[in-house]
């Protein structure tokens, strides 16, 4: 039956518009592939506009309230530039949107690049288009049906966002106005990444492409929320602040998105229709003939393929904890306007290096998930073939897996150095001390053993069972949650006893515990211990 | 069994879940032969690579690898030995180049004049990344890789899908020179000229079983011979001569496959028919392979 209504539904549009012939059957066929990945970004989106909505709504319970965030704020450039435009302020659903908006654009925008990304480039690069495109199907189908998609999932975004601030409470026209601002953002992107799949033939150069804008969108509209309303103009980030939901609900600038994503669109098929197929508008570079003296072991292979996704990591986190460090001197005041904040910090007497120590912790969570996903990657070479040339080699099966674990700790140790690094550059100049830098930097290194332990954890899930990710990245969550929110949520004393966190001392407020270090490092060399064992007993390669 | 085994498998089995993938196989390698490894897709013969290179662990039988248990001596075995997986999956960011060198060091050393030699002779530029190769340049990585070695043994999964056949006719070049320094060569191959040009020995693996071995001599001689006959009297009475399978008899006229071994008694039964006309084909290495081929396929539609 279904059979029926594919063929007639390609001769339709085959007449009409040759160029996309297929594109309905491509649409349905996508949708099928992204049925389980999209639920996910769009829960997590409503998880955090949830989050957002209910807290702020706490929090600033009163006009006085919000009255007093406004004087703090506007007085602290770090806070706007990690928010929004001031003048969201003024109601408390701005508020919630000064606080998660951009975070919330940042989303939607990887889940447009991703989807769009998979459903093209990924796609030409591994010749399943090739297939497709041999049938009746025209030449612009499967990018139409990737945009096709990525209207779907915006239109869903914009219905999620908006039925989730409607529900926690907040105006009716001014979550409409939001959640399609939020929608209008993501397309845009969507539109952005078709481009850039046109131009790059490896999917990687166009996620990095992509990343990039998204990147500088985000510092256009920082450096315009901080100073010069104008320079915010140029960020489509910037638009979406800029209809001031809740505030003016201004509505033309969303004209923006459609008129901006219909010429990306354009350009993407002008570029489409002049390129060969497989190929892009930057081609591929030769590389070295030989070897250089690195890669000539299994951890100088590991190195070689993990060394851009560490450096990324790393300076990721850098960024992350420079924004942090600028805010932790104004710290003091904000807990002063805000003494409900003070639940989510250690130790209130101290405010700033309790601050510091949770940003640390925070640091430390992301060095682990950068650990965690590099021993995954031996997973991921395993179930790719790869590791079966590595292992046919006179090369055990223990040094193969140590490859993973040495690049993972030292990545993660050089994530969570860069950090603390970042935190204590932002926070030395903003009081003048360059030293603390170099003081921040050393503490972040008091999180290594507890990080480790996690990273270890994940080898034996590798070296045990061959379904190694899902497993290994509850336990992440679970640590990230017991770091998080253990105190602030009041969980009960035993949640976090299986946290390596727990019994790291939270520098610098407490002193570096060497006793409690070793004890660690003793974990988490049993562990690596346990997954040896249990990668040396079972089946590998497939 | 025999003492100069660089191979010995005996009742191996091998099962993932439910699946039963290998079902008491047995394999002989001797040393310094060419060995082809043969039968149809899903019979069982990449496993059985995988658990020579100590990848998979077998669940029961015997196997030995140039003397030494696969699975606990890998690293020693892999030492003496060189493999090329039926489908190459490369780095995405690294060249053919870096792939070769790097395979080469974990083995103990690039032999620069060797792998000169194979980058020419496979016409295979090593400065390109592995994501901008085709499926034929990725297997030449893997080839050039293994053959620029000096293992004692090759173990070679389908190595030429995906060659042109001037890189087909390399290849073979290249494993005869192998075997004649002394080496030997395991060859799993679905491309039958290649093995009937190669082999010195083949087994025939079906559903995990060893279904055949020996020499293709041997196996010739196992195998049918097809005459086409026209006699003086009726050839219905051919049924029941021992040896005549497949019998299509029209009044004076016939067509069927003799067992070699019962060639000589089928022909005085000829004989005494009266023979007008005759004609016989002997069985190429293709015959025998596809009737191995079909009667699994037949097995699997449930007529056998």
């Amino acid at each position: 039956m279904s059979g029926v209504a594919v063929s007639s539904d390609i001769v339709t549009t085959e007449t009409a518009f040759p160029r996309s012939a297929g594109f309905t059957s491509l649409v349905r066929f996508s949708l099928r592939r992204e049925r389980w990945i999209l639920p996910w970004w769009l829960a997590g989106m409503a998880a955090l506009m949830a989050l957002q909505s209910t807290s702020s709504q706490n929090f600033y319970d009163s006009p006085e309230k919000l009255a007093q965030l406004r004087s703090t704020m506007s007085a602290n450039a770090a806070l706007v530039a990690m928010g929004g435009p001031t003048r969201l302020l003024e109601t408390i659903g701005g508020e919630v949107l000064f606080e998660i908006f951009a975070y919330l654009a940042i989303v939607v925008a990887l889940m447009n690049m991703f989807l769009i990304g998979r459903n093209t480039r990924s796609d030409e690069e591994a010749g399943r288009t090739e297939l497709i495109r041999s049938m009746r199907v025209g030449r612009r189908a499967p990018v139409l049906a990737a945009l096709g998609i990525a209207v779907l999932a915006n239109s869903v975004v914009a219905v999620v966002l908006t039925v989730t601030s409607v529900v926690t409470g907040l105006a009716i026209e001014g979550s409409v106005l939001f959640g399609l601002a939020i929608a209008g953002f993501g397309m845009t992107v969507a539109a952005a990444t078709t481009v850039a799949a046109q131009m790059y033939q490896n999917p990687r150069g166009v996620y990095a492409a992509v990343s990039a804008l998204i990147a500088v969108a985000y510092i256009l509209r920082a450096v315009g929320d901080v100073g010069n309303d104008a320079v915010a103009w140029a960020s489509p980030i910037g638009w979406g602040q800029r209809t001031y939901p809740f505030v003016d609900d201004r509505w033309w600038p969303l004209l923006l998105y459609v008129v901006m994503s219909a010429m990306l669109v354009a350009v993407a098929f002008i570029l489409a229709e002049r390129r060969d197929f497989g190929a892009g508008v930057f081609r591929y570079r030769a590389g070295r003939g030989t070897a250089s003296r690195l890669l000539s072991s299994p951890v100088g292979l590991v190195w070689r393929v993990q060394r851009a996704t560490v450096f990324g990591w790393c300076i990721g986190v850098f960024v992350l904890g420079s924004a942090y460090g600028s805010f932790a001197d104004s710290i003091e005041q904000f807990l002063a306007d805000n003494p409900e904040l003070a639940a989510y910090l250690p130790d209130a007497s101290d405010a700033v290096d309790s601050y510091h120590s949770l940003t640390l912790s925070i640091i430390a969570l992301l060095a682990a998930a950068c650990g965690v996903s590099c021993v995954l990657r031996a997973r991921t070479e395993e179930a790719a073939g790869r590791a079966e040339m590595i292992l046919a080699a006179p090369v055990g099966r223990v040094r193969w897996l140590t490859g993973y674990l040495v690049v993972a700790m030292a990545g993660s140790a050089l994530v969570l150095v860069a950090g603390g690094f970042g935190d204590g550059l932002a926070y030395g100049v903003t009081i003048g001390d360059p030293l603390q830098a170099v003081r921040l930097a050393a503490s972040a290194l008091a999180y290594v053993p507890a990080v480790w332990v996690i990273v270890a954890a994940t080898a034996v899930v590798v070296g045990v069972a061959r379904r190694a990710a899902a497993v290994a990245w509850l336990f992440f969550g679970y640590v990230a949650v017991a770091v998080m929110f253990a105190d602030a949520f009041d969980l009960p004393e035993w949640f976090d006893r299986a946290s390596p966190l727990r019994y790291t001392a939270q520098v610098p407020l407490e002193p570096f515990d060497l006793g409690q270090g070793l004890i660690l490092l003793a974990v988490a060399a049993g562990l690596s211990g346990i997954a040896f064992v249990g990668c040396r007993r079972r089946d590998l390669g497939y | 069994m025999t003492d100069d085994a660089v191979i010995d498998i005996s009742g191996l089995t091998k099962s993932f879940g439910h699946t039963v993938a290998l079902d008491a196989l047995d394999l002989t390698v001797r040393a310094g032969e060419v060995h082809g490894f043969l039968g149809p897709n899903g019979a069982g013969k990449t496993t059985t690579i995988r658990i020579l290179l100590g990848l998979l662990r077998a669940d029961a039988g015997s196997v030995r690898l140039l003397g030494l248990d696969p699975w606990t001596d890998a690293v020693a075995a892999h030492a003496r030995l060189a493999y090329v997986p039926g489908e190459v999956t490369l780095w995405p960011g690294i060249t053919g180049g870096e792939t070769i060198d790097l395979l080469a060091r974990l083995r103990g050393g690039v032999n620069s004049a060797r792998r000169a030699e194979m980058l020419e002779r496979f016409e295979l530029d090593p400065t390109v990344k592995a994501r901008a190769y085709s499926k034929g340049n990725r297997q030449k990585v893997a080839l050039v890789a293994a053959l620029a070695s000096d293992a004692e043994l090759f173990l070679f999964d389908e190595p030429t899908a995906g060659l042109d056949p001037l890189k087909e006719a390399e290849f073979q070049r290249c494993v005869r020179e192998l075997v004649s320094e002394g080496r030997t060569v395991l060859l799993s191959s679905h491309m039958l000229a290649e093995v009937e040009a190669l082999c010195d020995r083949v087994s025939i693996v079906r559903n995990g079983r060893t279904v055949e071995s020996g020499s293709l001599v041997e196996l010739r001689h196992l195998s049918t011979t097809s005459i086409t006959v026209e006699t003086v009297h009726p050839t219905a009475a051919l049924a029941s001569t021992p040896g005549v399978h497949e019998l299509v008899s029209d009044g004076t006229h016939a067509r069927f496959a003799v067992e070699t071994a019962q060639l000589d008694g089928v022909l005085r039964a000829l004989a005494d028919l009266g023979v007008v006309a005759m004609s016989s084909s002997r069985p190429t290495l293709e015959d025998i392979f596809l009737r191995h081929y079909e009667v699994d396929s037949h097995s699997v539609a449930g007529t056998s």
